[in-house]
């Protein structure tokens, strides 16, 4: 394959991976139902060596697929067969720390709570915290415009990026955006942003940083059914109040939280929910009244406000592991990442529950809730013949389902491999076609991360089931 | 100008005008004019696609037709004690909706929560060949398919006609307090914006006076709460903090963009912190023009009272290598300074607009058919 040694000049054999071993190291990523074998991994030192890459690729017509740590949870960064994968890794430079204009500039590959760490003794903080935040890096948080907890408040990655210097999958290298948190012209950072890879690679990312609040108050609160978790939803909000973060689980994920890291959420709930207000403390004093008025009168049974940060992170704890807890209550589980309108999520729930029991398949549910971002947990036992197929039929369901509601099919988790024959089902065929526009101005060749997103036969995949290595090892975990 | 104005009655009637026409520019209340000021282009006003379609309060959303006065929609709003939280521009002026977003324009009050940019959720428009597009979403989390709204923001209505936008809003403080503190220079400025912008205070807006060297705070929330921190920023540069009297006057004259000069020529500069004094200090002498540093240094606006006045800014941006837009007053562009064009934006144009319909961006008037 001489046309494969020409990029393997481009790098020396140790970062030019052909062997079986590193071929299946990285055929898969968050998203286990899918695996495909690339033709080659390569492993970037520089801009540069991306640039010659991509460049490469784009002359040669074979298809890329730009990697950071591989959580992603919609098959996003899956490689193609015979294509290569650009590990992205070893770019995790934060180039600068501009304290005073509160702003980074960052590599691909920086880890997501990196980005925050360096800027703590600032007093600053990157908001975005996908839940795989100790993982994740910013290239794919960027490609994937991800979420997390304190979505409602501070908006999605996309909010908290200036610009970006990336080099699209043509091989021209731009810049889009600046530092400065204003801009004029059209929004191309903007459009980068959820772009799921497909019109090239971010090479430099300048990002956002915000104050870091001085205060928490985190409230767990324990309800005797969903419907009443929910309702206390809307009590909050109706009050006017923002809080950074409004969480429900529901009894099976408190259960599996239970077992998996006895987080002491209250005995007996069908439903707790956790709400933290955060802020100047003057403000919290206020807050906090109001809150504890707001949340009387919807009927709780039980209520707990964390005494300090060790026990803000106890109540998050459980929280957090709830997904990969659910991997104790069951064999396999999908997640599923859809968006329901606010004041909707009582009856969604009731929705669930009910194909839920016509599936006959058990769903926990864990969700971002001031947001509408729900989680169900599909379990099944994949050795049972036909369980994945089911277990699949009703993930679709749920989905067509926040589609039918006026939602979303992915709140922060993104289209990528999984979801990308319902992309038709939340938008028109003229959307369609004009996405599929944007994308040929981008990537007239289509090499860049093709199979993700648009529906289609491009960039064929093998499916399997079963926990991600690293979630069985609770490092990561699907939220 | 004699451009004709077509005035279509629904989107069908906008889709067939549009079809009948060489080049087509939308326009809203023309609050902006020198984004429409094209001798090439009939302007299809937005002026019938006007009104809150959806209202909910609960979940920090509403729909507004593009063509619908910001007034009307604040009004709505308030009613709920919700807010615009990227604090829209030129409002009094009869700024509608769907200009705001296409000019991408945000007032000091952005320096909080983020621009318009940040606060769209989705978009119904039509694009170049005529087609409907529905893009984004109507919840606050959404992240299927390309952010085509987001996209729109500072297009300027050339990549598509907006008719539908859909947004997030917060709940509005309950009580507002303006404080202004008076600096020696603007090196000590710059620091003490850094400081107030990295403080605990979770500020509402931030702005800087350079001519005045005076530096604007506004604090926003509950009263109990901002009354301990105005003490505290007192505490912090004794003398030189005083409440601002007659803080609704100022901050209104900020957003309409007539603190000076009423009338004159308004440009928006985006900037580093330290490009918005560079700026100030390059355009020294130049006495027709008055500079309003916004968002902690990361917008100046200028208002220039003369012709000669906006050749020196457009010299000092291109000196700088940073671009501006004249969003009011009369210039040969509306272009100033540097605008990068990198080629992936004629690909682009040439997606959302596949028989170019919409007058080319930065090209002022179309030129004739470029070979890049």
């Amino acid at each position: 394959m001489s046309s494969v040694d020409g990029l393997a000049s481009i790098y020396p054999p140790a970062r030019f991976l052909r062997d079986a071993a590193f071929q299946a190291a990285f055929e898969s990523d968050g998203l286990t139902a899918f695996r495909a074998k690339p033709l080659a991994v390569v492993i970037p030192e520089s801009s540069e060596d991306v640039i010659a890459t991509v460049r490469w690729c784009h002359d040669h017509g074979v298809p890329f697929v730009a990697r950071g740590s591989g959580t992603s949870l919609s098959g996003g960064s899956l490689p193609v067969a015979d294509g290569i994968v650009i590990a992205l890794n070893r770019l995790n430079q934060i180039l600068e720390l501009r304290a005073a204009e509160r702003i980074a500039v960052v590599q691909p590959g920086v880890v997501n709570q990196h980005v925050s760490d360096a800027a703590a003794p600032h007093g600053l903080v990157y908001a975005p915290d996908p839940s795989s935040q100790s993982v994740c890096t910013i290239g794919g948080n960027v490609a994937f415009n991800s979420g997390g907890a304190h979505c409602l408040k501070y908006g999605m990655t996309s909010n908290h990026v200036l610009g970006c210097k990336s080099v699209l999958a043509t091989g021209e290298v731009v810049t889009l955006g600046g530092p400065s948190a204003e801009s004029v012209g059209p929004d191309f950072t903007g459009l980068f942003c959820g772009s799921e890879g497909l019109f090239g690679i971010a090479l430099e990312i300048t990002l956002r940083l915000l104050p870091k609040p001085e205060m928490f108050h985190t409230v767990l609160v324990g309800y005797q059914s969903l419907q009443a978790a929910g309702d206390a939803v809307s009590a909050v909000i109706d009050a006017g109040l923002l809080p950074g973060a409004l969480e429900i689980m529901d009894a099976l994920a408190i259960e599996a939280a239970e077992a998996a890291v006895a987080c002491d959420y209250p005995e007996g709930a069908a439903a707790v929910l956790i709400v933290e207000l955060e802020g100047p403390r003057e403000k919290i004093d206020v807050e906090r009244e109001q809150l504890e008025e707001v949340l009387k009168k919807t009927n709780p049974f039980a209520q707990r406000v964390a005494r300090d940060e060790a026990d803000r992170l106890f109540i998050w704890k459980g929280r957090k592991s709830a997904f990969s807890a659910v991997g104790r209550l069951s064999p396999d589980f999908l997640v599923q990442d859809g968006v329901v309108p606010r004041n909707r999520l009582g009856e969604a729930l009731v929705r669930i529950e009910q194909l839920s029991q016509e599936a006959d398949l058990r769903v926990a549910n864990v969700f971002h809730a001031g947001d509408g971002n729900l989680h169900p947990l599909i379990m099944f036992d994949g050795k049972q013949a036909g369980a994945l197929e089911r277990a699949e039929a009703l993930a679709a369901r749920l989905l067509r389902l926040c589609i039918e509601m006026g939602g979303s099919i992915t709140g922060e988790h993104g289209v990528g491999m999984e979801k990308r024959q319902f992309l038709p089902e939340m938008f028109d065929a003229p959307t369609i076609a004009l996405m599929d526009r944007m994308r040929q101005a981008f990537d007239p060749k289509r090499v860049s991360n093709p199979g993700k997103m648009f529906p289609g036969k491009e960039a064929d995949v093998l499916s399997s089931s079963g926990l991600h290595p690293l979630e069985k090892a609770g490092v990561i975990s699907r939220e | 100008m004699n451009n004709r104005l077509l005035k279509p009655a629904h989107a069908d009637d906008l889709i067939t005008m549009m079809a009948a026409e060489k080049f087509v520019l939308p326009v809203g209340n023309r609050t902006k004019a020198p984004l429409s000021a094209s001798a090439d282009a009939a302007l299809i006003s937005l002026g019938a696609f006007r009104g809150i379609i959806e209202y909910e309060p609960s979940e920090f959303t509403f729909t507004a037709r593009a063509g619908t006065p910001i007034a009307d929609i604040q009004t709505a709003l308030a009613e709920k004690g919700q807010y615009l939280p990227f604090d829209p521009m030129l409002v009094e002026a009869g700024a509608t909706i769907g200009g705001t977003a296409a000019a991408g324009l945000s007032g000091p009050g952005r320096f909080r929560y983020g621009g318009i940019r940040d606060f769209l959720l989705g978009a119904r428009f039509v694009s170049g060949d005529g087609q409907t597009i529905c893009a984004g979403g109507k919840v606050v989390k959404n992240a299927a398919g390309f952010d085509l709204p987001k996209f729109l923001v500072g297009s300027m209505g050339r990549m598509g006609v907006l008719l539908e936008l859909t947004f997030k809003v917060f709940p509005k403080p309950s009580a507002l307090r303006t404080l202004r503190v008076q600096c020696d220079s603007h090196t000590q400025a710059l620091a003490r914006m850094a400081k107030a912008a990295c403080s605990r205070w979770e500020l509402d807006a931030i702005d800087y006076r350079p001519g005045e060297r005076s530096m604007v705070l506004r604090l926003a929330g509950p009263a109990r709460a901002i009354e301990s921190i105005d003490h505290e920023i007192g505490t912090t540069w004794g003398e030189d903090v005083a409440e601002l009297p007659l803080a609704d006057t100022f901050w209104q004259s900020v957003n309409e963009l007539n603190w000076s000069a009423p009338g004159a020529a308004a440009v928006k500069v985006p900037t580093t912190p330290p490009q918005c004094i560079a700026l100030h200090q390059g355009l020294a002498g130049e006495e027709a023009i008055a500079m309003h540093g916004s968002v902690a240094g990361n917008v100046a606006w200028l208002l220039v009272a003369s012709t000669d006045g906006l050749a020196a800014v457009d010299r000092q941006l291109q000196v700088m290598n940073i671009p501006g837009l004249v969003v009011r007053g009369t210039y040969d562009t509306p272009y100033l300074g540097v605008w990068q064009s990198p080629k992936i934006q004629q690909a682009v144009q040439a997606a959302m607009d596949p028989p170019a319909k919409f007058l080319s961006l930065y090209r002022h008037p179309r030129p004739p058919a470029q070979v890049n």
